[in-house]
């Protein structure tokens, strides 16, 4: 029997969020009254609607067949970790290196073999954002490893 | 941030030319681009006091001053990200009072101690508030606002921009010493302040003069009285509050921006900077644009500002007190 | 001075040529920003304000408005060719433009996003012109238990737009609620969910938060599908043009939203955000076929983008008349006024008439030159779609990081972008809407601290929200919102039984 475990996963996934979030907002802050609520009135509510919507969500999905769709672990990998490292890097070693380091990392996930393409990308991007953003943009952001 | 003074600080900073800053000699200082650090984003008061600064100041150091903005948590950001660098004489910081007064009190992971990790070096500018109502409020004066408070206490409601705020806690110094208690409503920005006093849901509010103005000029605001120690040049019928309505005669509240480094800065720079601004600061054009923003050029010695920042802590210090025992 | 000679006048101030050079150079500067992703006019007034300290008043004023608008006619572009939107104005454009884009109709997208704009630009000039006088007053009518009544039924309202499963959508909306609980409380000045983390205290970054949901997710998604479906064909002009099917679609569409723009706008705060979120709603459920929407209906572009350009031009409004500034932009605006000694107010109009009329023509020129700079453009931006995605889309990510980081300087933000890009992606996949969670992350704060502010202002007496005339307007509209569909649904699984019993 087919089941929609997408949408199986994704209401127990916000249900638990929910819960942990009103759970953490009554332990830490004050709930108050109706008529004077406290700032821990909203995120308490809301955590419960939520984890009633994620009940919703689940239960049906039970009965249903879902769609399977693939699931991009590789590029989604690719881009966090490109991400990751521009946070990083950018104020360490500056945004040439990081620029060119980062979009290296991006385009590693990129469909095609070869490492001499990825290599002029990476020099094309580099150009492209030092151009706009420093040359024409004047963003104050340290350029060189050793500038700051 | 998208940020520069001058065209050539972005040759500089484009090119590399500015290598990493060497330890900071007193003599042959500066020789590179002074970072200042502003913890309000572009546009705010904050940074264009330090905007106006800074390019005077560039021209007489003959080096680029570069503003970095660097917003949020109500200033602090701005001073966390100056004392995360080298305190190597080409780091500056551009700061309101709060961060230096009163967040070690409202922040509980601050990160930093204002007494021993920033060091001071001039009070930029310093701007009062004025106690404004409706037209249509009964009071006209503050003395006549204090006898109505005490016939209905806890009924005049007023506004600030957020607990911990200038406005609030002004507004709980001048209920304290006045013997009185109003009913707090907090807001997010002056504008929503106004807006609410305009429409009549709330009755007064702590605010900059500038923001009042044109409201008691189209006839709909006034203001009772206003918190500096003598009257403020743009509004120079307003009443100081000190001495009336059984206040005591030294009161005085005022927001305040200074220029700081951090704490281990070369003394000598210090010095330098103190000169070169408090002679930035005696620009009468300068004066003018400030005062229209509702700001005083102050000036004075690092010790007269790390004077200040003690004052202003206990100061505040003692209202927090207060309002923490009251809820 | 009459409306006629106001405008007249202003007319002369804003075609003097130094005034143009300026308007021009903002509405090209602001188109600039405007497509790349994140990097929205606050951006590039920070980088302009230096140079309005030098130049006149009218000229510095004119030209950070050219850059206001043209963000948004920028940012359109963005999210119709690469899903990028940079605001949640932008991020309703997405809803239809990009499957428009991908179904190699991205001329006619942003043909239809341009003509809309434009077109709501100036009937929101021609609102404010008419009703300056009216709509300053409205401002003080609407106070905190208004604006959490309207709120709500504008949330209500919106929820509808995204799957067909309500609970998909009201869970988006409530997790983007508690998203929008992150930073300070304003009422009780308490740190909730920042983890001691003070770069937190003023919340989640909203461009790292739509950047992630949509740009990054998409960035994701498209990886290993958009080779293999190859770069679309290349467009002639005649595919620019829109069939006539199109502009019968448009043309309803655009006045419609231009009413509720040029309405919500007037109201500090929340005006743009709120009336594209509403048009696009009103859009859906006026259509008889509301289940093109999402697929690439034309009116959804059309009335929100015609919502938020009518919007931007009346939150002028309570900027000019009141000197209360409706957004961190016309915050930024009214500094760079006070600098040069001119103070905002209710006393403008009369103290500086040429200034108020100057500013009004001079938002129609640059509409105009906004308008052709853009039309001339739009070729080159769907060539953009030509270049194959793997060569594409490592720049968008190093442009997101970049524009993310200029909003306020925080490495955190993009790391961040990283984590809510693959929440978004997983999010998309199952078919959530993204779009739904950034109204509820934008409007989530407001109506959480108005609804409490009106609680605190009446003494916790919630009658208040329906003693008050306009919010018990809401409040009714709400309720009807809701029980409207229930009624009817009851009526349609009653009436087979009564034909049965007869």
């Amino acid at each position: 029997m087919q089941r929609d475990y997408l949408d199986i996963l994704w209401g127990g996934l916000l249900a638990a969020f929910g819960l942990v979030v009103a759970g953490y907002a009554a332990l830490h802050y004050d709930i108050g009254s109706l008529r004077r609520m406290g700032p821990g009135f909203f995120p308490v509510s809301l955590g419960v609607i939520l984890a009633i919507l994620g009940g919703f969500i689940a239960v049906p999905a039970y009965w249903r067949k879902g769609d399977r769709r693939p699931f991009a672990w590789r590029e989604m990998l690719g881009i966090v970790a490109a991400l990751l490292l521009f946070a990083v890097l950018m104020n360490r070693i500056g945004l040439v290196a990081t620029t060119a380091i980062c979009a290296l990392v991006a385009s590693s996930v990129a469909p095609g073999k070869g490492i001499a393409w990825r290599l002029i990308l990476a020099l094309a991007v580099t150009l492209l954002t030092w151009a706009i953003f420093i040359l024409a943009l004047k963003m104050t952001i340290p350029v060189w490893p050793w500038s700051r | 941030m998208l940020t520069t003074i001058s065209r050539r600080s972005l040759m500089i900073a484009a090119f590399g030319i500015a290598a990493a800053a060497a330890p900071a000699m007193a003599q042959d200082w500066p020789s590179a681009p002074l970072h200042v650090y502003v913890g309000f984003p572009a546009g705010s008061s904050p940074d264009t006091i330090a905007r106006l600064i800074a390019e005077p100041l560039a021209e007489s150091l003959g080096q680029p001053v570069v503003i970095e903005n660097k917003p949020g948590a109500g200033g602090v950001i701005g001073v966390q990200q100056m004392l995360a660098q080298k305190p190597d004489g080409y780091s500056f910081g551009v700061t309101i009072n709060g961060p230096l007064t009163t967040a070690q009190r409202l922040i509980p992971d601050l990160g930093y101690d204002p007494a021993t990790d920033v060091a001071p070096i001039t009070l930029i500018a310093t701007s009062p508030l004025v106690l404004a109502v409706a037209a249509d409020f009964p009071a006209d004066d503050v003395d006549a606002f204090v006898a109505d408070a005490k016939a209905r206490p806890d009924e005049i409601s007023y506004g600030s921009v957020g607990k911990g705020s200038g406005a609030h806690l002004t507004a709980e110094l001048f209920a304290s010493d006045a013997g009185i208690v109003l009913f707090h409503i907090p807001f997010q920005s002056y504008a929503e302040v106004t807006t609410s006093i305009l429409s009549g849901e709330i009755d007064s509010g702590f605010m900059a003069p500038s923001a009042a103005v044109p409201h008691v000029e189209a006839g709909t605001m006034k203001m009772l009285g206003i918190t500096s120690s003598e009257v403020f040049p743009l509004v120079p019928d307003v009443p100081v509050l000190a001495g009336k309505a059984g206040l005591p005669d030294d009161f005085r509240a005022e927001l305040w921006n200074a220029f700081i480094a951090p704490a281990g800065t070369d003394p000598a720079i210090i010095a330098r900077l103190n000169t070169e601004i408090d002679a930035i600061l005696e620009n009468e054009d300068l004066q003018g644009k400030l005062l229209a923003m509702g700001w005083k050029t102050a000036g004075g010695t690092p010790e007269d500002l790390a004077a200040r920042i003690e004052t202003d802590t206990a100061l505040w210090g003692a209202v927090i007190d207060k309002t923490e025992a009251q809820n | 001075m009459t409306t006629i000679e106001g405008l007249a006048h202003g007319l002369s101030v804003a075609l003097q040529p130094s005034i143009l050079i300026y308007s021009l150079f903002g509405a090209l500067l602001g188109t600039f920003v405007g497509v790349l992703p994140g990097i929205g006019a606050m951006a590039a007034i920070t980088l302009l304000l230096p140079i309005t300290y030098y130049i006149s008043s009218e000229a510095a004023l004119v030209m950070l408005a050219g850059v206001y608008y043209g963000a948004q006619y920028g940012g359109a572009v963005a999210s119709i060719l690469l899903r990028l939107p940079g605001t949640p104005q932008s991020a309703v454009t997405t809803l239809d433009g990009y499957p428009l884009a991908q179904q190699g109709r991205a001329g006619v997208a942003l043909f239809t996003s341009m003509i809309s704009s434009f077109t709501g630009s100036m009937l929101g000039i021609v609102v404010l012109v008419v009703l300056a006088g009216w709509l300053a007053g409205m401002a003080t009518l609407f106070g905190a238990a208004e604006y959490a009544a309207m709120m709500i039924m504008g949330l209500v309202a919106a929820s509808t737009i995204g799957s067909e499963r309500p609970a998909k959508n009201f869970a988006m909306v409530v997790v983007g609620l508690i998203l929008g609980c992150v930073g300070t409380d304003v009422n009780s000045g308490a740190q909730r969910l920042t983890f001691g983390q003070p770069v937190l205290m003023d919340g989640i970054n909203m461009v790292a938060l739509a950047m992630g949901l949509f740009g990054v997710a998409e960035v994701i998604t498209n990886i290993p599908i958009a080779e293999r479906r190859g770069p679309p064909a290349r467009v002639s002009l005649r595919q620019l043009v829109p069939t006539r099917n199109d502009i019968r679609r448009m043309t309803a569409a655009i006045p419609r939203g231009a009413a509720l723009g040029g309405f919500f706008g007037a109201l500090p705060g929340t005006g743009s955000t709120i009336s594209s979120f509403l048009a696009y709603a009103l859009e859906r459920r006026i259509s008889r076929t509301p289940e093109r929407f999402g697929k690439g209906a034309i009116e959804g572009i059309a009335g929100p983008e015609a919502a938020n350009n009518s919007a931007s031009i009346t939150a002028f409004v309570p900027t000019l008349t009141l000197g209360i500034p409706g957004d961190p932009i016309m915050a930024l605006m009214l500094g760079a006024l006070v600098i040069h000694g001119v103070q905002p107010g209710p006393m403008m109009l009369q103290s500086r008439p040429d200034m108020f009329w100057g500013l009004v023509a001079s938002f129609g020129i640059g509409n105009i030159f906004l308008l052709l700079i853009n039309l001339t453009l739009i070729g080159v931006w769907v060539s953009i779609l030509r270049i194959p995605f793997r060569w594409l889309y490592p720049a968008i990510i190093v442009f997101v990081c970049l524009g993310v980081y200029s909003v306020r300087g925080a490495t955190f933000d993009i790391a961040m972008v990283a984590g809510i890009g693959a929440i978004g992606y997983a999010l998309t996949l199952a078919s959530f809407s993204p779009a739904l969670l950034l109204l509820g992350f934008v409007l989530g704060p407001l109506i959480e601290t108005n609804l409490r502010r009106a609680l605190l202002i009446s003494r916790g007496d919630a009658m208040v929200f329906l003693e008050r005339p306009i919010a018990c307007g809401f409040v009714v509209a709400t309720a009807a919102l809701i029980l409207l569909p229930l009624v009817k649904s009851l009526i349609r699984s009653r009436a087979p039984d009564k034909s049965r019993a007869d």
